[in-house]
């Protein structure tokens, strides 16, 4: 993937200044912790490797000074500090690294959570397949599948945080989630 | 003109998405009508995201078993002594497991994956008690260093820094 510039907060303007706080980036931080999380859960990040990345980010967000950001600059700018550390673990690491058995069981055992899902059967099969093609998905991919589809952005908020046009968003996310779609069909699954 | 399916099948990521035009969207379904591989195609983009939603939701869940970073906005941290801290506390910890390892007699030699994974806990321990530490000097953040202490305790008990960590609870 294209690298990533942290050092500076939030270039773009689009978006910003629609809130007018002043709380300092720590602040922020903590406020949009359980994002930065959901972010670092769609990189594919273990427990461990999201204790050491958000500890990261945490450093990082209390060297930072506001300078008069917007809450919204600082927000993308927080997310691409998030991102840019999942990638650093991903050199280091397997990424997705419970496999499809474990992620069924632990379903099974958390009733709350599987009576939220839709009612159509997860077959342990299809799960391992996606989770590995995931888990071999490049880094430019995953990182836009996993900012739009689990952390809900849009490609324009995707771009401005990643530094990328939005139409250079949708070409990555026709890409991504044609490989997905097409590695299920190939190895024989009836979706 | 008509589209071929390749040209469809280009289309319908943003079609399953609703990012097309009303038009480009009456098209594709149009060609999804009548047209069973790109019924397929479709259905297989709905099932596996359906499905990486299914794995992100359970890393998510896993993540948010993992504790709060526990530094805080209280006070500005002195980072050169905050490095400095962690860094010292990094250095006796490996000497301390290396003693150990060299001293103590061992019922059977322990794997390399063994060693990283008991070497990254206790330099994680370590690097989280340098914080603790260095909250436990800013009267704001007494409450936040002991729970950080009693993280370090309950999250890893057999290293060096839970042993420091203990006695600050009481």
């Amino acid at each position: 993937m294209s690298e990533i510039n942290p050092d500076s907060v939030g270039e773009t303007g689009a978006g910003a200044g629609g809130r007018s706080s002043q709380s300092g980036v720590f602040d922020i931080f903590i406020a949009e912790l359980d994002r930065l999380r959901q972010v670092a859960a769609g990189m594919g990040l273990g427990a461990a490797d999201a204790e050491d990345a958000m500890q990261d980010v945490s450093v990082k967000a209390l060297k930072q000074r506001r300078k008069g950001k917007s809450q919204d600059e600082v927000v993308r700018w927080l997310t691409k500090v998030t991102v840019n550390r999942c990638l650093m673990h991903h050199r280091r690491r397997k990424r997705f690294s419970r496999s499809a058995a474990e992620i069924i069981k632990r379903r099974t055992e958390n009733t709350v959570e599987a009576a939220g899902t839709d009612a159509k059967a997860i077959v342990a099969e299809e799960l391992e397949i996606v989770r590995e093609t995931l888990r071999e998905l490049d880094d430019s991919l995953l990182t836009v599948l996993a900012l739009r589809y689990f952390c809900g952005l849009n490609s324009t908020e995707i771009g401005q945080t990643l530094g990328l046009s939005a139409s250079a968003v949708r070409s990555r996310l026709r890409e991504g989630r044609m490989i997905l779609a097409k590695r299920l069909i190939e190895r024989g699954i009836e979706p | 003109m008509k589209k071929s399916c390749e040209q469809i099948e280009k289309l319908l990521v943003d079609y399953a998405d609703g990012e097309l035009s009303p038009s480009e969207s009456g098209e594709v379904a149009e060609h999804l009508a009548k047209c069973d591989r790109c019924q397929k195609v479709l259905k297989g983009l709905r099932r596996s995201l359906e499905l990486a939603g299914v794995v992100w939701a359970d890393g998510l869940e896993e993540i948010r078993g993992v504790g709060l970073p526990q530094t805080t906005a209280a006070g500005r941290f002195r980072w050169r002594r905050y490095a400095a801290v962690a860094a010292g506390i990094l250095i006796a910890a490996g000497i301390s497991l290396s003693r150990r390892m060299i001293t103590e007699p061992r019922a059977a030699a322990p794997n390399i994956a063994e060693m990283e994974r008991r070497i990254e806990e206790v330099g994680r321990a370590a690097r989280l008690l340098a914080a603790a530490e260095l909250l436990a000097e800013y009267p704001d953040a007494q409450s936040i260093a002991k729970q950080q202490y009693r993280y370090i305790v309950e999250k890893y008990p057999e290293t060096p820094a839970a042993t420091q960590a203990k006695p600050r609870i009481q």
